[in-house]
């Protein structure tokens, strides 16, 4: 693995130095921050969405409400301007017109603050020479002593510290590895409401919009030595500069996953050009080639990125090759198999007393002791269950488990046993005695939980599905919706820690 | 060969106004970063080929080489496997007549015997830069696409990535009786590509398709540099 000593070009160091200058703990984790721009006249513009939203999450440090107007707002004084806020500032997020966000950065600047948030938009993404000029104030003012996020972006969430995304006021306070940094706003709140059910808990999430000063090179850095994340997940289109950018990737890949989703990704397109080499280069595969080339992982969508993270967090990081699989059905062991295969991981013959073993505890007409286990039924209880993924870890060319039940079936059978559906399939004791079995066998389990029934007519299996998934994830085991999106996922951490080839 | 001839040759194009470089040329430049080429003598006239099939021996390869013409087989401007000096004649003949009105000379080159056909090359990326490829050679190189590429400079551990990487990578192993690549001599090769792409602002692409594995060794047999 490489690591920032391999650095040749000096850009790490540039940009460390730049770095150590930034107060990024005051920046993620403010005590005071303004919000400039809030209506006073009870309009519910920007800036009051974006206080209503701080409060809704239980921010627990001072919010200074600012406007010329001055007044009062949610319970709080609002006051004329930046510099009229008593003591220091950490954080101000400025959501005035474009016209007006010069004067108030400037402001913060000489308050002290370490960073802004400029959620307005009307700057470089305009295309005009106006718009143009307004960010490149901004970029020399943040040449000045303060850090700025955006303009044209929603902000920061951060779990821990209770800041949040313009608008979001009911993103989840809990904090965990994951790391999401995007261009768009849009991305990254979708992002961090697809984790609230996924099953990630982030640590810092950044939308910079226009990258007018902190953007993907430096925040790279900045997460790759951040100890709070463990996994860093980026959304690009584009970069200010290839170079740097690169560089920033292997720094940040040499400590940490990092999953690149590249959107806006073509062919050669119209270029003029006369090698075959030119012709083959277009900008996908060159991308393509830079993320393999960082040591990242590169996805292909969202619901990619979403659960190679998930896998990422859950999974202890290091290669598996050899996975088990056991569960209803056949044609599912069937379908495994070929995913296996598809992402470079084996489903290997068990060895033969752990084959007998389980062959031993299954039921007798229609089961399968061989690895893929087909336990001929959709589902079984719990206690047979975990005796078989005891039974099955011990084989050692076993380095992770995969369970596939089908509990969609299990509707009809509670109504012909006259139980609740939780009575005739308790998930709860499920997924108990599962993580017993992890921790003694020290090899994870991934549970894939397909649901068919997903119409308005089987919202109660909707329900069970959401709680099951929640029960197993509550416990560490990471769930997939599908046996192809878990593969893929699994393969993703393989290759990661295995350095198993291209993946 | 230094680095500087190297330079020397691309201003030398450029002062004419030309975009590419003649196969010769582009070998030379290649050469002047220690990548292996063919021996080749490049001849303008009749009485220059008898001394040049000498040099190289037969059975042997002849080409036209000129800066315009940059997809030869195409244009029927190769003689493979040339084998006496009365085929070696008729062929400068026919081909000084193929190209035309084209400047340029006739290749005589060593012929490469090997199976197996890599490609390597430079392009320059909008927001990378420089960008090396590696792949499967020959005609297969647009039919398969079977090809990997990395961000110059190259470091040894990128150029060894890239042989594992692509689909055909058994190639590079000791298959039907052939020997295993020299891997260390393909990712010098690569690097070196790299460097060139570094070094030379004015190169703008690169193809050297085929590099023939002669045995263990590798060697480009035919090279086209193009130019800003």
């Amino acid at each position: 693995m490489k690591t920032d000593h391999d650095d040749p070009s000096g850009v790490a160091q540039r940009a460390e130095a730049r770095s150590l200058g930034t107060d990024y703990e005051r920046m993620f984790h403010p005590k005071r921050v303004a919000i400039a721009g809030v209506s006073p006249g009870g309009g519910v513009g920007y800036g009051t969405r974006y206080l209503l939203a701080l409060q809704g999450m239980g921010f627990g440090g001072e919010i200074f409400p600012v406007n010329p107007k001055g007044g009062e707002i949610a319970g709080l004084k609002i006051y004329r301007s930046v510099d009229e806020i008593p003591g220091g500032l950490d954080l101000v997020v400025i959501a005035v017109v474009a016209e007006a966000v010069k004067p108030v950065l400037e402001a913060a600047r000489q308050k002290g603050a370490a960073g802004a948030v400029v959620i307005t938009s009307g700057f470089r993404e305009l295309g005009t020479p106006e718009g143009i000029a307004r960010e490149e104030e901004v970029r020399r003012i943040a040449g000045t002593g303060i850090r700025v996020i955006g303009p044209n972006c929603f902000g920061i969430y951060c779990p821990q510290s209770g800041l949040t995304f313009f608008p979001n006021p009911d993103l989840s306070r809990e904090s965990g590895p994951v790391a999401f940094l995007s261009q768009s706003g849009g991305m990254a709140s979708d992002f961090a409401m697809t984790g609230m059910w996924m099953g990630l808990r982030f640590s810092k999430v950044v939308s910079f919009g226009n990258g007018a000063d902190l953007r993907e090179t430096e925040l790279l850095r900045y997460l790759g030595d951040d100890p709070e994340t463990g996994v860093i997940a980026m959304y690009v289109e584009g970069v200010r500069d290839g170079e740097e950018f690169l560089d920033a990737l292997k720094y940040a890949s040499a400590r940490k996953p990092v999953v690149i989703l590249k959107g806006g990704l073509s062919s050669a397109g119209g270029r003029a050009v006369v090698s075959h080499t030119a012709s083959l280069g277009g900008s996908r595969v060159i991308w393509e080639s830079v993320i393999r080339q960082a040591g990242a992982v590169r996805v292909r969508d969202t619901q990619e990125m979403a659960q190679a993270c998930l896998a990422f967090s859950l999974l202890p990081g290091r290669a598996y090759r050899g996975l088990s699989v056991a569960g209803g059905g056949g044609a599912l062991g069937i379908a495994a198999c070929d995913a296996a295969e598809a992402c470079g991981l084996e489903i290997p013959p068990f060895k033969e007393e752990v084959r007998r073993q389980v062959e031993a505890m299954l039921p007798g007409s229609g089961a399968s002791g061989v690895n893929p286990v087909d336990v001929a039924n959709p589902f079984m209880p719990p206690e047979p269950l975990e005796r078989i993924f005891s039974a099955t870890a011990r084989d050692e060319r076993i380095d992770l488990q995969l369970m596939i039940l089908l509990l969609h079936h299990i509707k009809a059978f509670a109504q012909d046993m006259g139980k609740t559906m939780e009575e005739a399939f308790s998930y709860r004791e499920l997924a108990d005695r599962m993580q017993g079995v992890v921790r003694r066998t020290g090899k994870p389990i991934v549970y894939v939980l397909p649901n068919p029934r997903r119409g308005v007519t089987d919202l109660d299996m909707v329900e069970y599905h959401a709680k099951a998934r929640q029960a197993f994830l509550e416990r560490g085991i990471p769930v997939f919706d599908e046996i192809g999106e878990a593969m893929r996922a699994i393969g993703h951490v393989h290759h990661r820690y295995g350095r198993g080839g291209a993946s | 060969m230094s680095r500087e001839s190297a330079g020397e040759i691309i201003a030398r194009a450029r002062g004419e106004g030309r975009k590419t470089l003649s196969e010769y040329e582009a070998k030379r430049v290649l050469e002047a970063y220690g990548i292996p080429v063919t021996r080749e003598v490049l001849v303008h006239d009749e009485a220059e080929v008898p001394p040049a099939t000498a040099k190289i021996g037969y059975p042997l390869v002849m080409k036209g080489c000129s800066a315009d013409v940059a997809h030869k087989t195409e244009k029927g401007l190769i003689r493979v496997d040339v084998r006496t000096k009365m085929e070696a004649l008729a062929a400068f003949r026919e081909i000084k007549r193929d190209l035309g009105g084209h400047k340029g000379g006739v290749l005589v080159q060593e012929m490469i015997r090997g199976r197996r056909e890599l490609v390597m090359g430079l392009t320059r990326d909008g927001q990378f830069g420089p960008c090396v490829m590696f792949g499967l050679g020959g005609i297969f190189t647009e039919i398969l696409r079977d090809i990997v590429f990395r961000k110059a400079p190259l470091d040894r551990a990128d150029a060894m990535a890239m042989m594992g990487e692509i689909r055909a990578r058994a190639i590079l192993d000791a298959v039907r009786g052939m020997e295993a690549a020299d891997r260390e001599r393909l990712a010098d090769m690569l690097i070196q590509l790299g460097r060139i792409g570094i070094d030379l602002d004015s190169v703008a692409e690169i193809d050297l398709n085929p590099v023939i594995l002669s045995g263990k060794d590798p060697v480009v047999v035919d090279a086209l540099i193009v130019l800003s």
